[in-house]
């Protein structure tokens, strides 16, 4: 047997693929992600008020889902309520940035590979130069700049606290965002989906996903001719935490709703290979993320592809593109009712309390699915922290029964060019799988 | 010139700061980006082993992440490049990967010390010593504005911590919008509001760290102290410090003063300031 030992470029830290060939074909498949930081060791014996500047620095392109998750955890374990000014502040901010990340992704992580399979792509999307990949890092960081109005700075805030938030946002900053979510409507049907608005809307209803054109269209030809419509599948299982537009529940042959049941939430050993720990869900491997999203949401044009080619690579990567849509449109319901609640006040709490004792947790949906932090306080004293990420769900490695999901994504290709690009489809993040 | 970007203990923040520079099309006509871990289409190996048969050096070594004490490639990549920035406090004082592992420092410090992975007197090729931009993250114009100053042939001045005065000369307090609530000691005594300042209560580091976040904004608009929160000190060594939200008081008495400001001033001026602060800066305006 062949044994195939890659670098991975183009990924969120570092990360090492190992291919295991057999009769030209991938056997197995594992990823290595070893670079520790020990963030959860950090913050105990801190103040809990220390983890909304600590658990950011988990991550620079989701620290902002960290810091929600970690205020969520805080309030549910002192009791707290955030007002609903700060509720809805909170919920735009961490979608744009999921928005800057699926910006991203695509233009600067995803699109690239397809260079090394036609040459002519370049003008488009090689990293430093193409026309697309400048156009698409110039809207992203347009994005940071909405998620700065309200927050101070992106990356690496710190303006949510238990009952609300630190900023006293006004009438400025809404127009201001608003015209950034112009910006990013125009951008996304002109050069993601190459419609107009009403012929997209249109589009969507009928779950036509075939008719999509622009870069969407490019992509989904390039995978047509590449045979990658159908490939890079995993187990078909699927969860969410709930948020951003979508509701919690998950896919198993069926969509079904309801909350996550957190006991049933396990973070088994890592193996030997690997320094991360599998997360299974009544003991079983789930993928998290967009698709899982767009499932649970309904979306048709997702929902239609997944009927016809399950969740693989393209479905996934389809489903992460639209859903820069999906959450433009909650973004402005969230505008709309963030008008009338304008004056109230930006936290219930004003000062936050000195000692205090509880358990809570914080579920958030990051841009790459379901985010869980966990914190235990006794008299206002980190106990115990502990985070599961999205990409731990997705990347992790493999357990007793089951093979991680990527892992399993990767079983059965033919190139390592295939191999790569099904592993970035799940968006890797190696520094939040080894915070 | 020719730029080498390496990733070590990261989180990648300072990478997704630099992106947030406003015309990175112009910059990249101007510095050719040999390798960018996050967006070159060429794996790292295989960059370095074709730089090295080249023979050719690379002008700026951009090390973002904090480093183990006994990396050899990145002490090899140091020694070929012309300058090399640490960008980051990670890169520069090893911060929150150091404080979980004794091995783990920065290019020149391990927080305070002087027991980085670097020689004490090393210099690179260029003849300067490790160009430091601390902060977590280093600003987008942190980072380019240094890139341009060598680009240019103006070599940046640097301070005691190796980072150029240009951007580290005046503390975070300068050009906060908060400044007037501070000269007259009018106190936030709650989070959440434009009022106030968050010195005396809410642990403030701003008129104690060296940065130009109020003046140099973030993402063009904003900074921490605008959007009302207290500035953590994110540009210093020892970053982050215990109990971040908390300004540590003897009898009444902040215990970290202004840069500068003796006890006895401090008692006297804030009696005089809060004897006469302006009605408008009270209450909730």
């Amino acid at each position: 047997m062949k044994v195939e030992n890659l670098e991975l470029p183009r990924v969120e830290g570092e990360a090492r693929l190992e291919l295991f060939w057999k009769d030209r074909l991938i056997e197995d498949a594992r990823i290595r992600i070893n670079s520790m930081r020990g963030i959860e060791r950090v913050l105990v014996g801190r103040h809990y008020m220390d983890a909304l500047v600590i658990t950011p620095r988990v991550c620079g392109i989701c620290g902002h889902a960290h810091l929600i998750a970690s205020v969520r955890a805080i309030e549910d374990a002192l009791g707290i309520k955030p007002t609903e000014k700060a509720r809805l502040v909170r919920n735009i901010t961490q979608s744009l940035e999921v928005l800057q990340n699926h910006v991203k992704w695509f233009y600067l992580f995803m699109m690239p590979d397809f260079i090394l399979l036609e040459e002519r792509l370049r003008g488009l999307y090689e990293p430093f130069r193409g026309e697309r990949w400048h156009i698409a890092i110039n809207m992203a960081s347009k994005i940071a700049k909405g998620i700065a109005l309200f927050s101070g700075q992106w990356p690496h805030s710190s303006y949510a606290i238990p009952g609300g938030i630190t900023s006293e946002p006004f009438v400025k900053e809404l127009t201001s965002l608003r015209q950034i979510l112009l910006e990013l409507k125009h951008f996304f049907l002109s050069y993601v989906v190459g419609m107009e608005e009403a012929e997209f809307v249109k589009c969507l209803k009928e779950g036509s996903w075939q008719k999509l054109n622009g870069d969407a269209g490019l992509f989904l030809e390039l995978c047509h001719r590449e045979g990658l419509l159908t490939l890079g599948s995993s187990y078909d299982r699927l969860i969410s935490g709930g948020g951003l537009y979508a509701p919690c529940g998950y896919f198993m042959k069926r969509v079904v709703h309801g909350r996550l049941k957190v006991d049933q939430i396990e973070e088994l050993n890592a193996p030997s290979y690997s320094g991360t720990k599998p997360v299974r869900y009544r003991g079983m491997p789930f993928e998290t993320g967009p698709l899982a999203r767009q499932l649970m949401s309904g979306n048709l044009m997702v929902k239609s592809m997944h009927k016809e080619f399950k969740d693989s690579f393209a479905v996934r990567v389809l489903a992460r593109i639209l859903e820069v849509w999906s959450i433009v449109e909650v973004i402005e319901l969230w505008i709309e009712r963030l008008k009338e609640v304008l004056q109230e006040k930006s936290t219930s709490l004003g000062r936050f309390p000195s000692k205090a004792t509880g358990i809570g947790y914080g579920i958030v949906e990051a841009a790459r699915g379901t985010l869980i932090h966990r914190l235990s306080v006794r008299n206002g004293t980190i106990q115990d922290y502990a985070i599961i990420t999205p990409s731990q769900w997705n990347l992790g490695p493999r357990c007793e029964n089951f093979l991680g999901v990527a892992e399993k994504a990767m079983v059965g290709l033919k190139s390592k060019l295939h191999a790569q690009m099904v592993l970035r489809s799940f968006d890797l993040c190696s520094v939040c799988t080894t915070h | 010139m020719r730029v080498f970007w390496l990733q070590r203990l990261t989180c990648c923040g300072n990478t997704h700061s630099f992106l947030n520079y406003e015309s990175l099309h112009t910059l990249f006509k101007r510095f050719e980006f040999l390798y960018h871990p996050s967006l070159s289409l060429k794996a790292q190996e295989e960059t370095v082993e074709e730089l090295i048969k080249s023979g050719e050096g690379i002008d700026i070594l951009i090390v973002e992440g904090a480093v183990r004490t006994d990396e050899v490639e990145t002490r090899e990549l140091c020694k070929i490049a012309k300058y090399v920035i640490a960008v980051g406090n990670c890169a520069v004082y090893g911060n929150i990967p150091a404080l979980a592992d004794e091995t783990v420092c920065g290019l020149s410090y391990r927080f305070k010390e002087r027991r980085g992975l670097l020689d004490k007197d090393f210099k690179s090729r260029g003849g300067m010593p490790v160009i430091n931009l601390s902060g977590c993250p280093a600003h987008p114009e942190w980072i380019v504005g240094t890139m341009l100053m060598l680009a240019e042939g103006m070599e940046p001045e640097l301070d005691q911590w190796g980072r150029p005065k240009v951007f580290y000369s005046s503390l975070t307090h300068w050009g906060c919008t908060r400044n007037e609530y501070f000269e007259w000691k009018v106190e936030a005594e709650e989070l959440g509001s434009k009022r106030g300042c968050l010195f005396y209560h809410f642990g403030c580091r701003g008129p104690l760290s060296y940065s130009s976040c109020n003046t140099i904004l973030w993402n063009e608009v904003s900074s921490k102290t605008r959007a009302g929160t207290p500035c953590f000190g994110c540009t210093e060594y020892d970053f982050p410090r215990l109990g971040l939200w908390e300004t540590k008081q003897y009898a009444g008495i902040p215990a970290e003063l202004p840069i500068g400001v003796s006890k006895r001033g401090y008692i006297m001026l804030s009696g005089i300031a809060k004897m006469f602060a302006p009605e408008r800066l009270k209450g909730e305006g």
